[in-house]
């Protein structure tokens, strides 16, 4: 420690050090941020963008089980897309996507927000005890978490059924297969995902909600307007820009879900639990036919990128005004 | 507490309740896996379902310890989740750095092409990745895994840390290098300590990516020499006759590091991944 700071003070008077940021520095000092960023540039280009570039030409292309061992595969242009979207198939997964993710991201945002409005009216205590249960939820691996579903609804022993039979609301599930019908196994899909999901949608708006002056509501408050008003002409215009994020990440992550889908049902029964990540993976490494499932890929690709753009472009302005207000 | 409470009082103890029964029914899936995890085997196969594990039993938890191999997966599992938490973490950082406080050119296309980066989904990237590391002979081999999970984490945390080396005023850093510190050393000694809650908050989330990641690891791992804990847990399903107690004594182990994880970082965590994703 000692000898450190004696070198280094012998060393500081004669010359100067640059300031790190502005004023335009030797060669070596130009290269350095370039230096700095070369790991993460390889890797990225390595292992996104030569991927990237690999999946969009693979759409192209006919590669099959053959391909696999000789590396050859033929230029079929948009054939793949044309024959994704001439199949009723593809066009079911599509559509069963889109209820899929609306109803997943519909339950996410609205029992989310409700949640952070709960969280902000109970007692220290109950927000502790809420706090701590959601933040387990959240960590919980999907992996286990589905293991627990496909556990939890088993059709002989699971808890589900039995609860269920005895609330007598849907009357006698003893030995009811959620599995084998198609529009409950995504069901269970749904609400696994919806269990999952809450606790980080609910979290980051308790958290942003936190930031908004409380004078605010007080002001409300004293000009008569009820909790929906507050509503609607305080909480959700400030909290627009996180609400913004928080839906169009649930979008992604349902749109792409695997796991959940995978591990509970392998999109079955009969294929009709199938949605857009299950489809490519089917396609391309149950069916060999690894051009196919890159089109699929792209397909979910470029809705998600349409949604994304307005959302990539402020973020990236964002990042640039440096030190901006935080 | 008087006879009458009154309305705001009446409303606060009815939200508690409120709050109290959410949290019970959010729970109860982990509960019941931890439950599941010491009942008696006997216990866990019956028509009416027991609510509370007793007499308490750690068969379920000998059984899973005892399958072939168990140690090889959590050993894979450990290997390739701490390598590519601990490369990500080194690689960010530097990047984030020179992002936060150097002007270069391209800045900006960067900036937005680590935005643009974290919208592709990986299940779209499975595919070409599975033929890159199949055509140069890196299918079934570990670091191919670490190098996958590395990247896909990787703008995340560069973009979260460049968040948190901004929240770091410039003067203290040009004050270390005045007083005669070596720029590297300048970044050891002031920089570091003060990022530690973005570290933590990065680290939680290349950890979990990594851990729980079924996908690439289904795909890219064939042999079972090399299966990372969930495409193990995963593959008791398609055993003859499923094995719950010990699926579910299994599933408790390795989702028990990550419950451990969050609780001791809760506070941070809320507000660690809104601030670099969010506020920017």
């Amino acid at each position: 420690m000692a000898i450190t700071e004696k070198r280094s003070a012998a060393r500081a008077p004669g010359r100067p050090r640059p300031r790190p940021k502005g004023r335009p520095g030797g060669a070596r000092r130009r290269m350095l941020p370039w230096a700095m960023i070369a790991p993460a540039a390889a890797a990225l280009i390595l292992i996104q963008g030569y991927p990237l570039a690999r999946l969009l030409v693979l759409s192209t292309q006919n590669f099959g089980p053959r391909s696999l061992f000789t590396g050859q595969a033929d230029f079929v242009g948009a054939d793949n897309f044309t024959a994704l979207f001439g199949d009723p198939d593809f066009r079911a997964v599509l559509l069963r996507t889109l209820v899929f993710t609306v109803v997943c991201v519909a339950l996410l945002m609205v029992l989310g927000f409700l949640l952070s409005h709960l969280l902000t009216g109970v007692s220290p205590w109950a927000r502790v005890v809420t706090t701590v249960s959601l933040v387990l939820v959240w960590a919980m691996p999907m992996v286990a978490a589905t293991l627990v579903w496909q556990w939890m609804y088993q059709p002989q022993y699971g808890v589900a059924n039995w609860l269920l039979t005895k609330l007598r609301v849907f009357g006698d599930l003893t030995a009811y297969d959620w599995f084998s019908h198609p529009d409950q196994a995504l069901g269970l899909v749904i609400l696994l995902t919806v269990w999952k999901g809450l606790p980080f949608v609910a979290l980051t708006l308790f958290a942003a909600r936190g930031q908004i002056p409380e004078p605010l509501y007080e002001a409300a408050r004293l000009d008569g307007a009820g909790t929906l008003q507050t509503f609607r002409h305080i909480t959700v215009p400030i909290l627009r820009p996180v609400l913004g994020i928080l839906t169009l990440l649930e979008v992604i992550w349902s749109v792409n879900s695997f796991t959940p889908i995978w591990v509970l049902t392998q999109g079955g029964p009969d294929g009709r639990t199938t949605t857009l990540g299950v489809y490519a993976y089917v396609t391309a490494f149950s069916r060999n036919d690894y051009g196919s499932g890159a089109s699929v890929a792209v397909v979910t690709v470029l809705i998600l990128a349409v949604l994304s753009i307005a959302y990539v472009r402020r973020l990236a302005d964002q990042g640039d005004e440096q030190g901006g207000p935080a | 507490m008087s006879a009458h409470p009154t309305p705001a009082r009446r409303r606060r103890a009815v939200n508690n309740t409120i709050a109290v029964a959410v949290s019970a029914v959010m729970l109860f899936p982990v509960y019941w896996m931890v439950a599941t995890a010491f009942k008696p085997s006997g216990k866990i196969l019956s028509a009416v379902p027991q609510f509370f594990p007793w007499p308490i039993s750690l068969g379920n938890f000998q059984r899973a310890l005892a399958k072939p191999h168990f140690w090889v997966f959590v050993r894979n599992s450990l290997t390739v989740t701490l390598s590519s938490v601990a490369l990500s973490l080194v690689i960010a950082l530097f990047a984030a750095i020179a992002i936060a406080r150097f002007r270069f050119a391209g800045r900006k296309v960067l900036l937005a092409i680590l935005v643009l980066v974290q919208m592709i989904p990986a299940a779209a990237m499975v595919i070409p990745v599975y033929l890159m590391l199949r055509s140069i002979g890196a299918l079934d081999f570990v670091p191919g895994l670490i190098l996958t999970y590395m990247t896909f984490v990787l703008p995340f945390t560069i973009w979260t840390l460049r968040g948190f080396v901004d929240g770091v005023p410039v003067e203290l850093e040009e004050a270390a290098l005045v007083d005669g510190c070596g720029r590297f050393q300048m970044y050891v000694r002031v920089l570091l300590p003060l990022l530690m809650p973005g570290i933590v908050a990065t680290s939680i989330f290349a950890f979990v990516n990594a851990w729980d990641d079924y996908l690439f690891a289904y795909v890219i791992m064939k042999s079972q020499n090399n299966y990372t804990l969930p495409v193990w847990l995963v593959s008791f399903r398609t055993a003859e006759s499923v094995d719950y107690g010990a699926m579910i004594a299994a599933s408790t182990i390795f989702s028990l590091p990550v419950l451990v994880f969050f609780l001791l970082v809760q506070r941070r965590l809320v507000g660690g991944m809104t601030n670099g994703a969010v506020k920017g």
